[in-house]
């Protein structure tokens, strides 16, 4: 807590119910992105990256997996002496029921005694679900240069899509007068990253006021803003550019991965600057054997590959069979697929086995194939 | 568990790999892309259940410091396990006192003190797999008193310069030990591992130390062996892949070969993991016009080229319409838009941008010095 005395908390336990068969197993934030990575990895590294030394991770869903992951601090570089990650699921209390997280607000409410712990000056929140780099000290000056009770990272939206989104509606000095959660009529194109930086003496006291209250979602955007605004706290925007996305549904994991094949993707995972830490695994470098056939790809180490692989992503220990071809389509991890099988406009699932010679989705259609279950060959 | 001290040493002086060797020891070769030597004799070690690991080094040690750091990405326990870093007195390369014997002379004490009854030593350039707890079972039920590992090789003429060979009676009895001389085909290549008991290696350290100062442990132990010998010296004979990495070309021709997946898994196996320190780098990007075949390339690259049959480090740049052939290329390399490059060992950092074409002939790699521009 030397560094900047921020804590960060990270929302992370949402189920991502449209990943369908992807968060069976795993929550959202577990769900494997960019060839070796996990989505979690990149708050957890940009926390890491901006100097913040203690993180909280608030899981709920499916978090076996999860929990044993982010426990591992040291991948990011955060198990030096006073830092730490903190799994933080719903338990049991001297004075409370055990009882779930209500919303994204409860999650934090529940959890004010391990803040308190630490007392910081400020409270991060972020989601663990979304794929961005940022350096969070940068937002934390400018909360400060700007006397903010709190601070909410914005990004620029197209104007037809920001009814998809909570919109923030800031005056000329960029102070937030006004928050709509998906409005029909848009005001602004400035729609929340789900990124807010709190001073936590006010944010405490505004929690504490929620959990009384009976008719409040506990949600950030919907109950917690409303409320800040309503007391006249000094609320503001802070403007994003750069790569940011939240993979809400198949479609838009896929699009997402797609997006490292450009060479200028604004992501750029490897700027030595700032690094996106993750687990490490013993597999050997990719081979690309007698056959291979590759054309603009992303590949990561434990691939094998000998057959032909065009605008596609492999995730670590995926294999390509001799005549094989995987085009615009996702290997997760481990994904095998089979001498002569054809792999078109799809997303394969971890660990499945494409059989020899099957085909399985197509160049034309309007969704991306999910396919999550062994594909027999075709003999 | 495994009750056998782990030792790692470093090549005798007659040892001497061109180029890279000016830098840094054999033990810290850059060796297919992501691994350093060392991790192939830590990670054997490691698998066998050996918890205690004294790694020795000679001279030039940063590079191989840096890389194994505190031990802990080779799944060493983390409170009883040790992987130690000790070195050798004068630390000079071409000193001729600055032996194996030395060092552990330095570090008797060391040795002395550790738990385990008995010792395993590997070289740090040599690649292979091995099970030591195998191995070591296999020497107490034997009732020998030392047991070397040795592969049997009919290419001893050509290759495996500078190594010693085992010459075996038909009970796998050690005759003696001698140099490769290149002279036959069929040869019993000693991989420079032995297993005994510690107090018999403390013995030979001072044996060796009293006879000759010049003498190194192989020294000491071939004139053990045979009928003028006391102990009883057996090998064990090792299968699966095996290279020394004892001269340029053999360090060359062991990375080319290993792009043969096929033959990449006769040395790595799932259930025998190869650790190594991770780098963090990114999954490596092939652009519209980046292709590569029959190669090992490691993490963090983005080829925009052509790469045939070779083995490419972590954080290589290879532009557009580069065509790299038959190369061995470390970390951070570039290879410039529109450059041919053939037949090479390219040492890391270095730029290739300028000259068309650096190649040399199919079977003679040439040597491209670390932060050189081309």
């Amino acid at each position: 807590m030397k560094q900047n005395n921020m804590l960060a908390m990270i929302l992370a336990g949402g189920r991502g119910s449209r990943l369908h068969e992807l968060t069976n197993k795993v929550a959202k934030p577990a769900v494997s992105y960019g060839g070796k990575y996990r989505i979690v990895d990149f708050p957890l590294s940009n926390c890491a990256n901006s100097g913040i030394d203690v993180v909280g991770v608030l899981t709920q869903y499916e978090s076996v997996l999860l929990n044993s992951y982010v426990a591992a601090g040291g991948r990011w570089g955060l198990d030096a002496r006073d830092s730490g990650v903190f799994v933080l699921p719903p338990r049991e209390k001297a004075d409370a029921n055990l009882d779930v997280y209500r919303g994204t607000a409860d999650a934090i409410s529940q959890n004010i005694d391990f803040i308190d712990s630490y007392s910081p000056d400020y409270l991060l929140v972020l989601s663990g679900d979304h794929i961005y780099k940022m350096n969070y000290a940068k937002m934390l000056a400018h909360h400060n240069e700007c006397n903010a009770d709190a601070t909410i990272a914005v990004i620029e939206v197209p104007k037809k899509e920001a009814s998809r989104f909570g919109i923030m509606n800031t005056d000329e000095n960029g102070c937030i007068v006004e928050f709509e959660e998906k409005p029909e009529h848009p005001k602004s194109n400035l729609a929340s990253m789900g990124i807010y930086i709190f001073s936590w003496k006010t944010l405490r006291k505004m929690l504490i006021a929620d959990m009384k209250n009976a008719d409040s979602n506990h949600d950030f955007g919907k109950d917690i803003i409303p409320a800040l605004l309503a007391d006249n706290r000094k609320l503001v925007a802070y403007k994003f550019k750069g790569y940011w996305k939240d993979v809400g549904t198949i479609d838009s994991l896929w699009e997402a991965n797609m997006d490292l094949l450009d060479s200028d993707n604004d992501l750029d995972l490897s700027d030595p600057t700032w690094k996106i830490y993750t687990e490490d695994t013993t597999t050997l470098p990719q081979y690309l054997g007698p056959d291979a056939d590759i054309k603009r790809a992303y590949i990561t180490q434990g691939c094998v590959v000998d057959g032909e692989v065009k605008n596609s992503v492999l995730f670590t220990g995926a294999k390509v069979g001799k005549g094989a071809k995987i085009i615009d389509s996702v290997l997760m991890p481990g994904v095998e697929v089979e001498e002569g099988a054809v792999v078109k406009r799809a997303l394969v699932a971890n660990d499945v086995r494409i059989g020899k010679g099957a085909k399985v989705g197509s160049a034309n259609s309007e969704h991306i194939e999910l396919v999550a279950k062994r594909v027999k060959g075709v003999e | 568990m495994c009750d056998a001290l782990g030792i790692v040493s470093f090549a005798g002086n007659h040892i001497w790999v061109e180029g890279l060797h000016d830098y840094r020891p054999i033990a810290a070769f850059s060796f297919l892309g992501r691994y350093r030597i060392v991790d192939f004799p830590i990670s054997n070690m490691s698998n066998s259940g050996m918890d205690h690991i004294q790694v020795y080094l000679n001279a030039k040690p940063r590079s191989l410091i840096e890389h194994l750091g505190s031990g802990r990405h080779y799944n060493i326990n983390s409170k009883r396990g040790k992987l130690h870093m000790l070195f050798a007195g004068s630390m000079i390369d071409h000193d001729m006192y600055n032996n194996d014997i030395a060092a552990y002379m330095e570090n008797l004490e060391s040795i002395a003190h550790a738990n385990q009854p008995y010792v395993i030593i590997a070289p740090s350039y040599m690649v292979y797999k091995q099970d030591f707890r195998s191995l070591l079972n296999t020497h107490i039920e034997s009732g020998a008193d030392i047991t070397l590992l040795y592969h049997s090789v009919d290419n001893a003429k050509d290759a495996y310069v500078n190594c010693d060979i085992l010459n075996l009676n038909k009970q796998k009895g050690v005759l003696s030990i001698e140099k490769n001389r290149g002279n036959a085909k069929n040869r019993n290549i000693f991989m420079d591992t032995y297993v005994m008991r510690k107090d018999l290696f403390i013995d030979l350290i001072k044996q060796a130390k009293k006879t000759s100062s010049l003498y190194t442990l192989s020294d000491i132990v071939s004139s053990e062996c045979g009928e003028n010998g006391s102990l009883d010296i057996r090998g064990a004979s090792h299968r699966g892949y095996f290279a020394a990495i004892t001269d340029f070309k053999g360090y060359y021709n062991a990375n080319i070969e290993l792009t043969d997946y096929s033959t990449a898994t006769s040395l790595f196996e799932s259930n025998w993991p190869i650790y190594t320190r991770t780098n963090d780098s990114s999954p490596t990007h092939y652009s519209e016009d980046g292709s590569a075949k029959n190669s090992v390339i490691s993490n963090g690259c983005l080829i925009e080229g052509t790469v045939e049959n070779s083995v490419i480090g972590r954080g290589c740049t290879i532009k557009e319409g580069a065509v790299v052939k038959n190369c061995v290329i470390l970390s951070d390399v570039t290879i410039g838009a529109g450059i041919h490059a053939e037949n090479l060992v390219i040492d890391r950092n270095a730029k290739l941008t300028k000259v068309k074409e650096v190649a040399a002939d199919e079977g003679d790699p040439h040597y491209v010095k670390r932060y050189d521009m081309i």
